[in-house]
């Protein structure tokens, strides 16, 4: 998935010659956080929410009156930050992701070559690519098999419900293991009924949770219907 | 108050083949069973055959390609054509007829809802619709066509009525809320386990409907493992609400009862109590609202043989407003009890305690009541203004 599919194209942008006023006034109409600066064309700055509502003047003119006659006559670029951390349209959102964590900031914008802006990637944005790679975009099932740490172990599962069951896999996801040990894949299955997936799987000496392997989730022991 | 029973042994084509979950068997024991206990008589509680729907019925909620395509595979299937359409699956698999048995199921809601429309009866049961995963161009989750959904745009077309849909089967009902999902004239209310873990994976609070019908797609996701006492709690304090902000001319119901304990396919834990309460509840909601018309059909239910035929007689005993005794016939119990792999049970109704309350119980009750207020809070305020025209 690339930075290109999700990132808002033609975003809102201001010029270092803007007042703060103007600036604060537009991520208050179109309910954003964060204002690239814009030069001649190319990217020279960013401007968040935060910068602005944390600058102040150097007296202490901190009335509401007085702080409007400081936005009204201080420019974007003496507040705005400069070194710039951008991402390009093709990279991954995963790494976008990355930058976004390491970084601790809220918004990418997207540059070209030339350092044009071509739109702006934030992290509701990633949040929400995030989202739809977690689920499984067709009707299905989630099944949770655990998995010995050494190899084939997933390829065999997969195998068993995709290539023996011809069943459909949506999706697959094997997170990362928290203390040494067994994994967890999670595969969304297209069926209504995954009985005989689970039957299979556990035949093949996997253990499988459905609802979850999590011992809050087990199915409980059923007393029969006197 | 008089009451219709859609059936006809004709139905039971609507048949995968004999390992498939979806078994025709279930409706055989339901109707035998509401016969047996002397809950049809031919008077003010009848029996009456489905008619097949036609191909511009079916067209109001299908594309023509995927009516084609049904079409077509009914009478040969071409290997590859059918996974395109959702068919060809384990799920729903092609077999031969699958389009002219499909319309007769399909054109059975819609009789039922022409008894009720046309005042002929105030509730009608289709004991082998609810076909409520399929959508416009997809077969999915064991349904071909959508009865459900052509039964109301039926409804919608010929009265003009505003249509209440419940789904209380164990599934969310992706199909219907799909069709209707920008019309506010259907508002779709679906109760079911989450979609965290169980097919279709979909049915979250925060799927409201689009466009026009924002607000009109209501979903109530349940925990795993959720019992009788926390869902009709939910139920009780959701449905007038919800009724009485829309002002619905009728109720469309789905009563699949595969949320029972006993159901392999699924992790809700409800007894037979749940089926024959909210049918009641729904019952009194619609006497409140839209003159009792309660247009009711089957769905889910995969305990063929302990729980299908008992939860259906209740749910139809209660549409019809009659007292169903506990105690099951004996002759029913031994016609069906050779061919029968457990038990049959000898009550109608699960007795109190006859199956082991869950360990997480408050929990699974305190996320429950969380998520109703998440719905109301989304979309009651929505509902209110909008159904009072403000
Ligand atoms: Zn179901």
């Amino acid at each position: 998935m690339l930075v290109k599919n999700r990132m808002t194209r033609d975003p809102v942008a201001v010029s270092p010659d803007h007042t703060l006023a103007a600036a604060q006034q537009l991520t208050q109409e179109h309910r954003i956080r964060h204002l690239p600066v814009v030069s001649g064309g190319e990217l020279v700055g960013i401007l968040s929410d935060r910068d602005i509502r944390s600058a102040s003047p150097s007296t202490v003119a901190t009335d509401e009156p007085g702080r409007a006659e400081f936005l009204g006559r201080t420019s974007v670029a003496e507040v705005m930050t400069r070194e710039v951390i951008s991402a390009g349209a093709t990279d991954t959102v995963e790494d976008a992701a990355r930058v976004l964590c390491r970084h601790r900031i809220g918004a990418l914008p997207v540059v070209d070559a030339a350092n044009r802006l071509l739109g702006i990637l934030t992290e509701t944005d990633v949040l929400h690519a995030f989202v739809e790679m977690l689920g499984a975009s067709n009707a299905s099932t989630r099944l949770e098999v655990e998995l010995r740490d050494r190899p084939g172990e997933l390829a065999r599962a997969v195998r068993i419900v995709g290539e023996d069951l011809r069943l459909n896999i949506g999706s697959v996801l094997v997170p990362p293991m928290r203390e040494r040990g067994n994994k967890t894949a999670i595969l969304h299955v297209a069926t209504i009924d995954p009985r005989e997936a689970i039957a299979a799987l556990e035949a093949a000496g996997y253990r499988v949770g459905w609802p979850s392997l999590e011992a809050d989730l087990r199915r409980p022991a059923e007393g029969p219907a006197r | 108050m008089k009451s219709a029973l859609i059936w006809d042994p004709a139905l039971t084509g609507y048949f995968f083949h004999p390992d498939h979950p979806f078994n025709p068997k279930r409706l055989e024991l339901t109707v035998s069973l509401i016969e047996a206990m002397g809950l049809v008589d031919g008077g003010d509680h009848r029996v009456v055959p489905p008619r097949a729907a036609t191909d511009a019925e079916l067209l109001r909620v299908h594309s023509p390609e995927y009516v084609d395509a049904v079409k077509r595979m009914s009478v040969r299937c071409a290997a590859g054509e059918a996974w395109e359409w959702g068919l060809g699956t384990d799920d729903t698999p092609v077999f031969h007829g699958m389009h002219e048995i499909t319309s007769l199921v399909v054109g059975g809601t819609i009789r039922a809802a022409e008894l009720v429309m046309g005042g002929e009866v105030t509730r009608a049961f289709n004991v082998c619709g609810g076909l409520h995963h399929a959508h416009r161009d997809r077969a999915s989750g064991f349904c071909i066509y959508s009865d459900l959904a052509a039964a109301i745009s039926w409804i919608r077309e010929t009265h003009g009525a505003r249509v209440l849909y419940i789904d209380y089967d164990a599934h969310h009902g992706d199909g219907v809320q799909g069709i209707f999902y920008d019309d506010p004239n259907v508002l779709t209310l679906s109760l079911h386990e989450s979609g965290r873990y169980l097919f279709p994976g979909t049915g979250f609070v925060d799927e409201l409907g689009d466009g026009e019908g924002f607000g009109y797609s209501l979903n109530l996701p349940l925990e795993a493992f959720t019992e009788d006492e926390s869902w009709l709690d939910l139920y009780r304090k959701l449905l007038p609400e919800v009724a009485e902000a829309f002002r619905p001319d009728v109720i469309v119901l789905q009563s699949g009862c595969d949320g029972h304990t006993l159901d392999p396919l699924t992790h809700l834990r409800a007894t037979t109590r749940l089926y024959e309460e909210t049918t009641r509840i729904t019952c009194e909601v619609a006497d409140r609202v839209c003159g009792g018309r309660v247009v009711a059909t089957g769905g889910g239910g995969y305990s063929v043989w302990r729980v299908v035929p008992r939860a259906w007689t209740l749910v139809w005993a209660a549409l019809s407003g009659q007292e169903a005794p506990d105690a099951i016939p004996f002759g029913w119990l031994s016609r069906w009890q050779g061919e029968s792999p457990d038990l049959l049970p000898e009550r109608l109704r699960d007795p109190e305690g006859a199956f082991d309350p869950v360990p997480r119980r408050d929990e699974i009750e305190a996320t429950n009541r969380r998520t109703l207020e998440s719905l109301r809070r989304q979309a009651l305020p929505l509902l209110r203004g909008w159904g009072l025209g403000f």
